[in-house]
This record gives C-alpha cells, sequence and structure tokens, in this order.
C-alpha cells in the first residue's frame, strides 16, 4: 500500500491531536474532527487504518500503575544461547507479568541477550515469576534489576 | 485498594481498545452493564486523580518509521542528578530508570529508552550525550520482540 505525503500528513497531525489524550465526551471522534476540520467518519477510518497497519498499537487507557498499586516493576534480563533464543521468549512471554520480552545485543561487558519487563504488586510477586521462568526453561544465569528511581516515565510522542 | 469495583471493571476494560463507533462509551456501557454518563464521570476522575496517565493512542514508533533503543550508562553516584537531567531533556526520552542488579553487579545503574526520527539522529544524539557527560553509553537495540503490551490485572 502506498501512501501519499499528504495523507500521512493528516495522520501525523491527528495523531499529534490526540496523544495527549482523547477528549472524554459522548462523541469523542465526532469532537476530535470539529476540531481538526475532518468528519466524524473520517477520524474513525483513519484511526482504524492506522491500527490495522500497526502504527498504533492500542487506542486505549495508560494506567499509572504505581499509583494503583502495582509498585513492584522488575527488569530481569537472561543470559540465553543463541539457538534456544526463539524458544526461550516465547515461554517468557506466555507469563501474564510479563509485560515487555526482548531479545538485544551484547558486549564484551554485557553477555545479557534476552529482557523482560515484570510488574507486579509486589517484589516477591516478580521473583515468584522469575522462579517459574527458571523452571519452565533450565535457564539459570540471569539478573534482576529492580528500578530504584524513577527520573521520567512519559508515553511515547511523535 | 483505593479503586472501587465500578473504576476497576472500567479499567480493565479500557487497557483494550476504544470502539471505534460513533459513541464508545455507549458500546462500553452494554459490555460493563454501567451506564454511559458513570462511565464518562468515572474515567474523568480516574484522569484527575492521576489513576489513569492517558485515553490516547499508544504509538508503534518503528511502525511510523522512527528508530528506538534502550541505552544503558555508568553514571558516578555524585554525579546522578547532573547527568540524569541532562538525559531527561531530551524529548526523545520516555523512560529513564536507576537500577542495580539484586543478585549481581552489573556495569550499568542508569536506564533509559531513546526515540528519533531515524538512525542517524539517534546515534548523533546518543553521541551528544556522550559528549556532555563525558561518559559512555551502551546502546542496545531490540533485536527481535516476543512481547510488549502492558496491560496489568486488575485487582
Amino acid at each position: 500500500m502506498t501512501t501519499t505525503k499528504t495523507e500521512e500528513d493528516i495522520d501525523v497531525k491527528l495523531i499529534k491531536h490526540i496523544q495527549e489524550g482523547l477528549p472524554v465526551t459522548k462523541t469523542p471522534y465526532k469532537d476530535i474532527g470539529d476540531a481538526l476540520g475532518m468528519t466524524e467518519d473520517e477520524v474513525i477510518q483513519r484511526l482504524k487504518k492506522l491500527l490495522d497497519a500497526g502504527k498504533i498499537r492500542r487506542l486505549a487507557a495508560s494506567i499509572a500503575h504505581r499509583k494503583i498499586g502495582i509498585d513492584a516493576n522488575a527488569m530481569c534480563v537472561w543470559k540465553v544461547p543463541r539457538e534456544r533464543v526463539d524458544e526461550v521468549g516465547k515461554i517468557m512471554a506466555g507469563f501474564e507479568e510479563v509485560t515487555h520480552c526482548y531479545e538485544r545485543p551484547t558486549y564484551p561487558d554485557w553477555e545479557y541477550n534476552v529482557f523482560t519487563m515484570i510488574h507486579g504488586y509486589t517484589d516477591a510477586e516478580c521473583e515468584s515469576v522469575i522462579q517459574a521462568i527458571k523452571e519452565k526453561t533450565g535457564l539459570t544465569e540471569n539478573v534482576i534489576l529492580y528500578s530504584e528511581k524513577e527520573f521520567k516515565k512519559v508515553g511515547v510522542r511523535i | 485498594m483505593i479503586l472501587c469495583d465500578t473504576d476497576r471493571k472500567i479499567l480493565h476494560r479500557l487497557q483494550s481498545n476504544l470502539p471505534l463507533v460513533s459513541r464508545p462509551f455507549l458500546e462500553l456501557s452494554k459490555e460493563l452493564g454501567i451506564d454511559e454518563d458513570t462511565i464518562i464521570e468515572r474515567i474523568k476522575f480516574m484522569i484527575e486523580k492521576g489513576y489513569v496517565r492517558r485515553l490516547a493512542p499508544i504509538i508503534n514508533t518503528q511502525a511510523m518509521g522512527r528508530e528506538a533503543t534502550l541505552a544503558a550508562i555508568k553514571v558516578p553516584e555524585e554525579r546522578i542528578d547532573e547527568v540524569s537531567a541532562i538525559i531527561n531533556g531530551y524529548s526523545g526520552v520516555s523512560h529513564n530508570y536507576l537500577r542495580k542488579g539484586r543478585n549481581i553487579h552489573i556495569p550499568y545503574n542508569m536506564w533509559f529508552t531513546m526515540s528519533a526520527k531515524d538512525d542517524e539522529e539517534l546515534h548523533a544524539t546518543l553521541k551528544e550525550i556522550e559528549n556532555r557527560t563525558g561518559l559512555t553509553v551502551r546502546s542496545l537495540p531490540t533485536i527481535k520482540k516476543y512481547k510488549i503490551g502492558v496491560r496489568f490485572k486488575i485487582y
């Protein structure tokens, strides 16, 4: 599918307008359209296309997880043999508490190649998930990195 | 717990897509058995109280043509405030944490995610951070994604 520059520009304008938050009204898409000089239907169709194309992952709420009691977040990094990364990545992704799971590069002073983010109500909950991952995968070399201080946390903006 | 049952129900549902119909909250009211006005009022309340950061599109940086990475840096204890202020000053930085290894010593302590309009801008910005801080920035971009989707279990 080819999109002209103009189409993309309109999409960017739409996203920029709503990335700080949709209007919480009975007819949010109509209200966005009114502000941007589009029809309600055009707003809906554009958002649908952006979602289908994966440019928008979700049109959803971002929760301040710490504020509602989900206080613990552990970044757990793993040394995984290259040929097992795919198998192990899928197992890890299957845990509900694992919110992110990525393969990343290694360096001479950094040999951990698989990163998991685990969110829970307590450190103990995170650790029990890590224990379960170890049992299910047979992996033994990992480090748990707890956040000691949050300097910045904002959603990605364009 | 801070949230009532109604709020929890709404919050749980709002982590998935808002329906793309003229009256999305009316659609939710049918799903949840909570009336439209109450849903709107509770969402506004949760945004105002800061339980919900925003109800908005969650952008896929890469699909939008942007490049992103996780970067790690070893910052001497006494320079943590200074260096975090430099890093946070970049609008492409979405997360920045001080992290320490619980069971094993690790060579970095400050971890941040950064996106930029392309690879060139990303590397130039990381380089600029190195120049301004005099510290080495280790870039750990994603090779493969197995999961991304922060949805929380709401008890």
